[in-house]
């Protein structure tokens, strides 16, 4: 199974929110969509739900029209909100029964996730009268209750402790190796790396970056030098690109990394230097480099 | 069509679950058991004794001249079957004194046969003494005028006695019947309106304020989320209608016997059963076209706080229709133009057309034709609500200008 996005445009009046997006998400793999607020990840993921047609471009499911009737889609918001004043089992029920199970399917189903993420006892209580991360478990039974194929998770780990979050991971993962396709929006980079094979970086409607992560950490520019040493001051007054790092280290930005050697050459014969490498960017520097500025320009 | 029975069922539940709505049912319910049931407390199966006099009270009756006291107590005792008339002796203190001690209910003192004074504890509002008094006082002077100039006594007792027999033939309809009925429906028309188009356009404030929304239009499509939403409020306006017109009825003829023959009462109960349908007809398309606009009201707002001024525009025209239909309800003229013109728009008709129907004589033509109106308005509006929701629901903050709404409607 596979979810291909092609070439998806939206105009909400004079503003063009999406200006060609293409992706593809695969089944046993999760997939990062990173962007960052109001580059178009919502707008995207609700016409793949079908909540609105697309301008032009169109989503395909294994190469065919997705059919939302069909197929079905869970959905974790990233504004989360259920009706905060009706018991938590009963509308449990009713979102999973408007996604197209049965009433008993529904409260079998319910019943199973309520065990799963430990929630039984807050069952028939309001959600109201529950904490802030516990309604968001209950929240995350409404996109998994009713079974689906395609699961989007918009920032599923805002506001979890480290306990339930902990939790999630477990049932994402079990999730993933059922073989699901699972779309994660989420600012947390270090969630991103540690599930998803591939992202696609949105900025101002269009994909500044996609791909596996590994390839596109491995492709980036390696132009910055970590180095440690004894003559921090000495360096950073001599060199222009040169700005303190983490402990008591600084970094360097190469003109170009041909220059690598050169640079290097240079440092150790003129200095006294402990140690120096080639920084490897996190895949946060890379978000930041792709979405922070959108007039910057694009790179690959 | 399985969502959309998924969404009313649900939607009904939080009807019939919520507190509110039973304890105003139940409210409603109980003030008509009351009133229902109130003569039977207060009579105690006695029906004829409608005046505030208990059967044995005693009334005094004085004058200067002796005789003239006995005359009129004699003339009294007939009309005033529900007192003891007694002459008495013309003792203004001890008369006073007996009403206070409550030995005797009321008392006449004459200066003459065409001057009194009547004396009571506490004067009621039904207390009709002095006008009964008048009329049998007057009739006693002009006999004794007309044997004065000449004429026998039996003579004057015919002419005294000369009776008008008179009969009401309604050809049309009963104005003076059917005002308290109508103007009963017509309130619970406008009752019923107003609490179910608030809580839909409330309900689906709260949905998108409470961001529940964000999952339900992922969930559902928006048409059968309103239109669930809407129809079950029309069902649950009709249940809390059949409960309460149901058990008026049924309370009114435990306690018919009771009711004597009280008009206003009567006149509510004895309405013609055709009147229902047409109230049936008109509170259903009354109610969808409204809860229409206030669920699409409800969509364009981000928070419930912003629905009051929202839904002003809306709540106004329904109040101006309220108040045309019940200045010419009380004015009798309900045929006039104004009323002629309302009942043929669609947000003033469901009230002008079912007044006009109820208080007048209506062509079947103009109700045809008032109906259809409202028919085809119920789909536009509604089709136009489902366009608006369906963009409304999506949008935060910013409130859709007037331009925006009718963009939406009519564009693509």
């Amino acid at each position: 199974m596979q979810l291909e996005i092609r070439d998806l445009y939206k105009s909400f009046g004079e503003k063009q929110v999406l200006k060609g997006i293409s992706f593809t998400a695969k089944d046993y793999h999760a997939f990062g969509l990173l962007g960052r607020n109001g580059a178009g990840k919502t707008t995207t993921i609700r016409i793949i739900m079908d909540v609105f047609s697309c301008d032009g471009g169109e989503v395909l499911l294994d190469g065919k029209p997705i059919d939302c009737n069909k197929i079905k889609i869970g959905y974790l918001p990233e504004e989360r909100g259920l009706y905060p004043k009706k018991q938590i089992f009963s509308q449990l029920v009713y979102f999973a029964a408007l996604k197209g199970m049965s009433k008993k399917e529904a409260e079998k189903s319910v019943n199973y996730w309520l065990e799963r993420l430990e929630m039984t006892e807050y069952k028939n209580k309001k959600l109201e009268t529950l904490s802030k991360g516990n309604q968001q478990k209950i929240q995350l039974i409404t996109a998994l209750a009713h079974n689906p194929q395609i699961i989007i998770l918009d920032e599923p780990f805002s506001g979890l402790d480290p306990v339930n979050a902990m939790l999630l991971k477990d049932v994402v993962k079990e999730e993933i190796a059922k073989g699901k396709i699972v779309i994660f929006s989420s600012h947390q980079m270090n969630y991103i790396e540690e599930f998803c094979n591939e992202i696609a970086i949105i900025t101002d409607g269009q994909i500044a970056l996609s791909g596996d992560i590994s390839e596109i950490k491995r492709n980036y520019r390696r132009d910055k030098l970590i180095i440690r040493s004894t003559q921090n001051t000495r360096i950073l007054n001599n060199f222009k690109n040169c700005k303190p790092f983490e402990k008591d280290s600084i970094i360097l930005t190469l003109a170009s990394p041909d220059d690598k050697k050169q640079v290097m050459e240079t440092l150790t014969e003129q200095y006294d230097i402990d140690e120096i490498k080639v920084y490897e960017p996190s895949l946060n520097d890379i978000f930041i480099e792709y979405a922070g500025d959108s007039n910057k320009e694009v790179q690959r | 069509m399985k969502q959309f029975k998924t969404i009313l069922s649900f939607e009904l539940a939080n009807y019939f679950k919520d507190k509110l709505f039973i304890g105003i049912t139940v409210f409603l319910v109980a003030v008509i058991a009351v009133v229902m049931f109130f003569p039977r407390f207060t009579v105690g199966g006695d029906d004829n004794s409608s005046t505030g006099a208990n059967s044995n009270s005693v009334m005094l009756i004085s004058a200067k001249d002796e005789t003239l006291s006995k005359q009129i107590a004699e003339s009294f005792k007939p009309v005033f079957t529900d007192y003891n008339v007694e002459a008495v002796d013309y003792d203004l203190k001890s008369i006073k004194a007996s009403i206070k001690n409550e030995s005797a209910e009321c008392a006449f003192v004459f200066d003459s046969s065409d001057s009194y004074t009547y004396y009571v504890n506490n004067l009621q509002m039904t207390d009709v003494n002095t006008e009964m008094a008048d009329e049998i006082l007057k009739s006693i002077s002009i006999s004794d005028k007309l044997i004065q100039s000449g004429l026998s006594a039996e003579k004057a007792q015919e002419i005294m006695g000369t009776a008008i027999s008179y009969e009401v033939q309604t050809l049309g309809v009963d104005q003076i019947n059917n005002f308290f009925y109508t103007y009963i429906m017509v309130f619970a028309l406008y009752m019923v309106i107003v609490f179910y188009g608030q809580m839909i356009s409330n309900s689906v404030a709260m949905e998108k304020s409470s961001r529940a929304m964000e999952l339900l239009i992922t969930s559902a499509k928006p048409t059968s989320l309103m239109f669930g939403k809407i129809i079950a409020a029309c069902l649950a306006g009709l249940t809390q209608l059949i409960c309460v017109f149901g058990s008026s009825i049924i309370f009114y003829n435990l306690n018919k016997s009771y009711w004597g023959d009280n008009m206003i009462i009567n006149s509510i109960f004895n309405m013609p059963v055709e009147l229902f349908a047409y109230m049936l007809i008109f509170f259903i398309l009354g109610l969808l076209i409204y809860a229409f606009m206030y669920g699409a009201i409800g969509s364009m707002v981000s928070k419930v706080e912003e629905l009051n001024t929202a839904a002003m525009p809306v709540t106004l025209i329904f109040i101006a229709s309220f108040l045309v239909v019940v200045f010419s309800m009380s004015s009798g003229e309900v045929d006039n133009l104004l009323m002629k013109v309302c009942s043929f728009i669609p947000f003033t008709s469901p009230m002008a057309m079912f007044t006009r129907i109820a208080m007048s004589t209506v062509p079947v033509y103009e109700i045809i034709i008032s109906v259809i109106i409202l028919i085809a308005s119920v789909f536009v509006i509604g089709f136009g609500s489902a366009k608006i929701y369906k963009t409304g629901v999506m949008l935060y903050g910013t409130k859709p200008s007037f331009k925006n709404i009718i963009k939406t409607v009519f564009g693509k």
